[in-house]
């Protein structure tokens, strides 16, 4: 049995928690598969809000100890530890936005040193679309930072570039500049374009006709939606 | 200007600078941080000072000083914090200062909860502080709205001399939605501020400027108050601002604010598929009310109640009472924080109200 740990780190709201449950909900059913909820910096709007969901598809979820309550308490629970022992194949780590999301991962350190390389994908994902985040300067920034703070090497980069339900292949072929640079700069290679999967069709259709560089959109990673990103979806599931 | 996928509170942020605020100072506080944070990333990039007080209280009173000294100045928390700057709030009111306060509400009363509510509804608008005043109370309800809101809030708080409170549930704060930062069009004509203590010298032509809320005389005192009472009468009469959607001719009409109108509006397509008109009216400024709007629209003949939905247990309902004085009935449907009505959970209550006036 291979295990595979997937984490996404990156800037607030780049959309790694859609991105964590994308890849938990493909692998559920075909491998044993953790979902760790190791954000502790949203109070709403988590992966831990979909527990019914993914515990009905048989994905474990693994959540902080105060989670979708009303104590506001940044605490991690131990079992944590046993992703790395137990008998799981996937295991997606969906870790809280920014260098003050990634301080979680830190203490985990021992534990992912023990881990092949080859099963380790260290993903950052990157949204130009974000406030803070809409320059290869700023995303550099924000990579180093978070890379000290998480105290894991970053694996490959993610072209998430996205304005939620209003997402057009436009955002995608901006997010590929961004991402194309902060790959130059940093040597980290571009491992996934992400979105869904109209928008990325259309996306590679225009990266195909002008000839853009394919190092520079990895695999294409279409998604569904989970997490709610527009109103309606909002009413129909709630906080 | 392209947009940007932005949570409520990084939009609130970002527009406040953009309206010219160069100072905040604040304490966190869960739903909100990410003003302060923003905040923090920002300011020291447009020469602006970011300053994270040891308390809500030692916050407010820097706003106090900062507006004093004329600066377009804010601050911003939730719920229990803003309680702990509720001395500070009628200090400036009665020192007839200008700033901005966001009050990103969290369940009540107490430490409450860290979920939405709009429980803080009485605190903003009745008061809150001790004293003869009021706020200014605007309340959005989108990302856009909140961030839109920002330029005018800034304004009103100087046009008036008034702290103006942003009032939102935390849902607002917390979620994320594409906004677009417009240039302001119609920017409004500001007074110069005289008052302001920049620095006197003999050689000013003009009088020393105090900032003061401390009046020994009654003479004195009934002066300022006066003052006060004719400066809200004239925000009463200029600055209510209110959406209608679908009240001409509607047989029911709902009245609820922020976060929770949006649902109303759901509420209402469902309502249409089920043969029923029902309006909406959504208070933007929640002081000044829009009683003029709510009492128009009771009185048109075609209506046979309102509903008034809160995510509190009845505060705004009070006010729209007193707007319909008895006309028509005014039931109420409101969770206390936490949790949300549903779209059908108000459309079954319109039709319950339906089956017992027909």
């Amino acid at each position: 049995m291979t295990k595979k740990i997937y984490v996404f780190i990156g800037n607030y709201g780049s959309g790694k928690t859609e991105l964590s449950l994308n890849i938990a909900m493909q692998s559920a059913g075909v491998c044993k598969t953790v979902l760790v909820d190791l954000d502790i910096i949203n109070p709403y709007f988590r992966s831990s809000e979909r527990r019914d969901m993914l515990e009905g598809m048989g994905v474990k979820l693994i959540s902080p100890n105060f989670a979708m309550t009303n104590v506001d308490v940044p605490s991690l629970p131990p079992e944590v530890h046993s992703v790395f022992t137990g008998a799981y194949e996937t295991v997606v780590f969906d870790v809280g936005g920014d260098a003050a999301g990634a301080v979680a991962l830190g203490q985990y350190k021992r534990y992912f040193d023990n881990v092949p390389k080859t099963n380790l994908e260290v993903l950052f994902v990157i949204n130009p679309r974000r406030p803070l985040s809409e320059t290869p300067e700023m995303a550099l920034d924000l990579l180093e930072n978070i890379k000290s703070k998480s105290r894991l090497d970053i694996t490959g980069l993610v072209n998430n570039s996205n304005l939620s339900m209003e997402t057009s292949a436009d955002d995608l072929l901006d997010g590929f500049e961004m991402v194309k640079s902060v790959s130059n700069k940093t040597m980290i290679p571009v491992s996934y374009t992400a979105g869904r999967q109209d928008v990325l069709n259309e996306f590679l259709k225009i990266a195909e006709e002008k000839g853009l560089d394919r190092n520079y959109i990895g695999k294409p990673f279409p998604i569904r939606t989970y997490m709610h990103r527009d109103w309606d979806s909002f009413l129909a599931h709630g906080i | 200007m392209a947009k940007k996928l932005m949570k409520g509170c990084e939009a609130i942020a970002e527009a406040a600078i953009r309206a010219g605020c160069k100072f905040f100072f604040g304490y966190p506080i869960t739903p909100q941080n990410d003003i302060p944070e923003h905040m923090a990333a920002r300011l020291p990039q447009i020469g602006g000072c970011f300053l994270q007080a040891e308390s809500e209280v030692a916050a407010i009173n820097m706003v106090y000083g900062a507006a004093g000294a004329g600066a377009r100045v804010m601050t911003s928390s939730s719920s229990c914090g803003i309680s702990l700057k509720m001395e500070g709030i009628t200090f400036i009111a009665g020192a007839e200062l200008p700033c901005v306060i966001v009050n990103m509400m969290r369940g009540g009363p107490g430490l409450g909860s860290i979920q939405a509510s709009q429980g803080d509804y009485f605190q903003a608008t009745k008061g809150g502080g001790h004293g003869d005043y009021h706020m200014i109370v605007l309340a959005p309800a989108s990302v856009q709205e909140a961030s839109d809101i920002m330029q005018r809030a800034f304004d009103l708080a100087d046009i008036y001399r008034t702290p103006v409170m942003l009032l939102a549930d935390g849902i607002i704060g917390q979620m994320m939605e594409p906004v677009e930062f417009h240039e302001q069009e119609s920017k409004r004509e500001l007074p110069e501020k005289l008052w302001a203590t920049t620095g006197w010298t003999p050689d000013s032509c003009r009088k020393r400027a105090v900032v003061n809320s401390l009046y020994i005389t009654n003479e004195e005192l009934d002066t300022l108050n006066q003052r006060l009472q004719s400066r809200y009468r004239e925000i009463q009469k200029n600055e209510v601002t209110v959406e209608e959607y679908n009240t001409e001719n509607a047989e029911f009409i709902l009245c609820a604010y922020g976060t929770i109108a949006r649902i109303c509006k759901s509420a209402i397509t469902l309502l249409a598929g089920e043969g029923v008109k029902a309006g909406l009216i959504r208070p933007i400024t929640l002081w000044p009310f829009p009683s003029d709007t709510v009492k128009k629209a009771a009185e048109q003949e075609s209506v046979k109640a309102l509903l008034t939905v809160e995510i509190s247990s009845g505060q705004m309902l009070e006010d729209v009472r007193l707007a319909v004085n008895g006309r028509k009935e005014t039931a109420f449907l409101g969770r206390p924080g936490s949790y949300l009505p549903s779209a059908e959970e108000i459309a079954q209550t319109v039709l319950r109200m339906r089956r017992m006036h027909s």
